[in-house]
């Protein structure tokens, strides 16, 4: 009533009457005189072509500045902590690039399945759904060169020039799995297509796993390996940096011959039980010279008692305020899908059938065969985590 | 995670264990000959010179035998690490024997400190199957009431209460006494007999404790050494600071000591190198690639040596009076850690390789200056209705005494890698509380995106790695996190690595590592004499310049956080002392 009026439209409905919305509602509901803007939620599109359509036909009725793509992940909290960590601290100024990083390792598990609601997901997989947004955002975020502020023009630059600097992947690169049926004492879980909404034949990845590269001087040959899957044993999602061997290192005769168990690990836990914790390698106390791995550790819940905030919160409030970081801006989202479009495209050409892994389990295989390829090992699978 | 327990030092059950340090310490003792390095030791000479107590160059024929024995001594230790249960090396099994003899047994370090830890040893498997442990001192005493004095201050491990008294009761029953003079020859050749009775023929190895006041040390050394040397294995002196007051007096004292003994018989202990975390420094340095990069003085701003007591002499300040808190801490425990921090790469974990490092980083350093130097005194405080004495109040301190109980200095390593670096260090008495540790301070980040989220006090915004020493074993790093919440607070959060938490097991006391390490001759976490000819080099001028010019400490209050110029002479290097932060 006579105040400046700002609109904030979130559209919460399925992306086939996206457009519609955004017409009607920026010819019939546009604030005169404040700004309005309208939160899209994902999916945008089912590849790099449908995805610029949808762009386009937003555009027609919307400016840049007004479309606010949410990827819920930028507003967890210890995502947005990764630049912190990167560009606050000198310690790890050092050590971000390919000359101490061997790999990084960007998992994503839940442990349940599509419990009768997969007719949504049978259309996108687990790669839209998981990969091509979340965790590719985090491995922008966490790859991206030093940005010029923290304005989110240019955050948002530097996520899309490495983006840019990406190959897109092959389907060499890549594993699929679908969960199937599985008993355990007397209880039975169901396979994915035992969802009565999921079509009976339906070769929709659950789980997949891929190795990504980028083409730069700071990160040329270091693999960038994602896993996401649903039906797993544990609900976890966390980056892990696994940081070379020491040249010459005094201490081999320690370790063994299993040197991989000798270096360094830096992993953040995004989520459950938020937490940040350095593997490093310590003395054992006592009369020898064992040494082992320990954790210089910091636990949210120990150190942060108040409750944090969720994603949705932060998100929503950027939206009122107008500040886009943690939004995808277009060039950002026709990036990634261009990494992306090739592979799924392929997928579904050739038919290609997902391994099939018991509900509940630690996943297919075949990614571990995937990992090996370039000399890595999941690092959450090693058992060595508390 | 599974954690492997500390290695059980010479018990076969773990024969094929590779991480055990006795591997490696007895292959390095057969390789030992081969090796030369900056410091040359001749195996051979030294039991040839001990038999003859002479301080002649000459050998006499019996060498000829003895490279054979030692030889004999080094295949052997080769042959036992292969195989688990093959004769063992020198000092263990069937063919030796190890006899230690604690001289100046009566006194408090022994008490305290040796026999305790000599049975901690023991009760971990870690002494050979044949040994004998002797006190010897002036008082008069039988076997049986050393054992009485000695029961009383033994303990068990926590977590390993069983079968404790009975493992006192065995050790007890190794333990005897002989009453002597520490300068007399005949005293120690009686010892000698008894001692031979216990060898019972076997290869015998000595180890001789010497926890005597420094003016007897060349004494106790001369007899031991002519009287009761070991004619078929090797005789090795264990001495405890202080090892002089000055440049001049320690190199006599080294000249008088190396009359009797070879450089690789001499045992220096600063028990500081046997402790957990100034151990795992070499570890955290070389065995994890994320700190090398960091170590040196582009990313460090400066380091901070901190040792506190939270009590005074207590009525046993005589002795401290005559050397004071330079020479009693820092000189000494502190700069060994700074050598440790600061030192380049070894070549390998041997001991005469590391020792090396540790000498040419010394070597490195400036010598101490006056003005980069603040000492202080305690003086009496009355607190609520407590009533704490001042250092002068002590009975046994002279009443005018200017010895420093507390002391902050500068100091500067002139290389490549420390140039402009600050190393900080503070030791005192009587202060607020007991806490040992290393901190170091990084540089702030160039062109710091955050910079307006931290405010002015962009000190604040650096990380830090504190080690602690003790108590309450830790290490964390101190890094900038962000506050959760809607905002883009920041603030510093530690990870953190806290040892109580992390390891169940009850730590070794210092000592015990130390013990078997000489027993072992495993040289690392010893003083060589070079490496002690340049510490003192360090010091000695400021020490003196202190002296001659009477110069007159700052009085701070007991239990208070120390005296205020520690503030001033950080401040000058533009640096915070990182323990009184408000932020522990």
């Amino acid at each position: 009533a006579g105040r400046l009026p700002n609109r904030l439209f979130y559209l919460s409905i399925p992306p086939n009457i996206f457009v519609d919305v955004v017409r009607c509602a920026s010819l019939g509901a546009s604030s005169k005189k404040g700004w309005t803007r309208v939160i899209v939620e994902k999916p945008f599109g089912r590849d790099s072509q449908s995805s610029r359509e949808l762009t386009k036909c937003l555009k027609q009725y919307l400016n840049e500045d007004q479309i606010f793509r949410i990827d819920h992940y930028l507003g967890k909290e210890l995502v947005e902590n990764l630049s912190v960590l990167r560009f606050s601290n000198l310690v790890f100024e050092p050590l971000w690039s390919r000359n101490c990083i061997r790999n990084v390792q960007l998992i994503f598990s839940e442990d349940f399945g599509t419990e009768g609601r997969g007719g949504y997901f049978d259309n996108y997989g687990i790669i839209r759904d998981i990969m091509q947004n979340h965790l590719l955002q985090i491995l922008a975020l966490f790859a991206m060169e030093t940005p010029v502020s923290l304005d989110a023009e240019d955050i948002r630059n530097e996520k899309v020039k490495v983006l840019r600097s990406m190959r897109p992947l092959e389907l060499d690169d890549v594993v699929i799995g679908q969960y199937k049926g599985h008993s355990k004492g007397n209880k039975s879980y169901p396979a994915y297509t035992d969802d009565p909404t999921v079509p009976k034949g339906s070769l929709t990845p659950t789980f997949a796993a891929a190795a990504l590269f980028i083409n730069n001087a700071r990160w040329d040959g270091v693999p960038f390996l994602m896993k996401a899957g649903k039906a797993l044993h544990t609900r976890r999602a966390e980056i892990r940096v696994q940081f070379r061997h020491v040249p010459g290192n005094l201490y081999k005769q320690n370790f063994g011959p299993d040197l991989d168990k000798a270096t360094n690990e830096l992993v953040l836990r995004v989520q459950p039980d938020e937490a940040i914790y350095l593997k490093i390698n310590n003395k054992v106390p006592g009369l020898g010279m064992r040494l082992d791995r320990s954790d210089l550790n910091l636990l949210y819940r120990a150190r942060y008692p108040k409750e944090i905030p969720d994603a949705y919160e932060r998100l929503l409030l950027d939206a009122i305020e107008g500040e886009r970081r943690l939004f995808i801006r277009s060039d950002e989202l026709e990036a990634a899908w261009s990494l992306f479009t090739p592979l799924l495209k392929e997928l579904e050409e050739k038919k290609i059938a997902p391994e099939l892994y018991p509900y509940g389990s630690r996943g297919p295989v075949g990614a571990y065969y995937l990992a090996a390829k370039h000399n890595v090992r999941w690092g959450d699978l090693s058992g060595e985590d508390s | 995670m599974a954690t492997l327990s500390s290695a059980h030092c010479g018990s076969s059950i773990y024969g094929n264990d590779h991480q055990r340090a006795r591997f490696s310490s007895i292959q390095k003792r057969f390789l030992r000959s081969g090796v030369s390095l900056l410091y040359q030791s001749n195996p051979i000479r030294n039991v040839v010179r001990m038999q003859d107590g002479l301080a002649a160059a000459t050998v006499t024929p019996i060498e000829s035998e003895i490279p054979l024995k030692k030889l004999k001594e080094g295949l052997l230790s080769v042959t036992s690490t292969e195989g688990k249960d093959a004769i063992s090396v020198d000092d263990k099994g069937g063919d030796s024997t190890v006899s230690i003899t604690v001289v100046g047994a009566s006194g408090d370090l022994a008490k305290k400190k040796i026999f305790p830890a000599l049975f901690a040893l023991f009760y971990e498997d870690c002494l050979p199957e044949h040994f004998t442990v002797f006190g010897y001192a002036r008082s008069k005493m039988t076997d049986e009431e050393l054992r009485t004095m000695v029961s009383k201050t033994l303990t068990c491990r926590i977590d390993k209460r069983e079968n404790c008294s009975e493992k006192m009761d065995q050790f007890l029953k190794r333990c005897f006494y002989h009453s002597g003079q520490y300068d007399s020859k005949e005293h120690f050749t009686e010892l000698d007999k008894k001692l031979k009775e216990h060898e019972g023929g076997r290869v015998s190895n000595r180890l001789f404790y010497l926890s005597i006041p420094p003016n007897i040390f060349v004494d106790a050394v001369r007899c031991a050494s002519s009287s009761a040397s070991s004619t078929n294995g090797w005789t090795r002196v264990i001495v405890e600071k202080p090892f002089g007051r000055d440049s001049e007096s320690s190199a006599a004292l080294t000249r008088n000591l190396k009359e009797y003994l070879e450089e690789d018989q001499i045992f220096r202990i600063d028990h500081y190198l046997g402790k957990e975390l100034v151990e795992n420094l070499s570890v955290l340095r070389f065995s994890n690639l994320i700190f090398e990069p960091l170590w040196s003085r582009q990313y460090i701003r400066n380091v901070q040596l901190i040792f506190s007591e939270d009590f005074g002499t207590e009525g046993r300040g005589g002795y401290f009076d005559h050397y004071g808190i330079i020479r009693d801490i820092m000189q000494n425990h502190l700069l060994q850690i700074l050598a440790l921090f600061a030192m380049e790469t070894p070549v390998s974990l041997d001991a005469e390789d590391i020792r090396n490092e540790k000498v040419k980083v010394l070597r490195s350093m400036k010598p101490l200056q006056l003005e980069d130097v603040v000492i202080g005194q305690y003086k009496s405080h009355a607190r609520g209705g407590i009533s704490y004495p001042g250092y002068t109040d002590d009975k046994t301190v002279p009443k005018d005494s200017l010895t420093p109980t507390f002391a902050a200095a500068a100091l500067f390593i002139d290389n490549a890698r420390w140039d402009g670096v600050p190393f900080l260090m503070k030791a005192g008495k009587a202060l607020n509380t007991k806490r040992a540790e290393i901190r170091v301070q990084f540089r702030h980040v160039p062109g710091n995106l955050y910079n307006r989220s931290f405010g002015t006090d962009l000190d604040r915004a650096t990380n830090e790695l504190v080690i602690r020493v003790q108590p309450d074993e830790a290490i964390y790093l101190k890094i900038n996190n962000k506050v959760p919440g809607l905002g883009m607070r920041l603030d510093r959060s530690n990870l953190n690595l806290h040892y109580a938490a992390r390891y169940s097991k009850e730590i070794p006391d210092a000592y015990e590592r130390l013990l078997l390490d000489a027993i072992e001759g495993e040289r690392r976490l010893f003083i060589r004499s070079d490496e002690l000819d340049a510490a003192w080099a360090l010091f000695s001028p400021a020490l003196k310049e202190l002296e001659e010019k009477k110069i007159i400490p700052e009085y701070y209050p007991y239990g208070s956080r120390g005296p205020v110029g520690a503030h001033y002479l950080a401040a000058r290097y533009n640096v915070r002392w990182g323990d009184l932060g408000l932020e522990q």
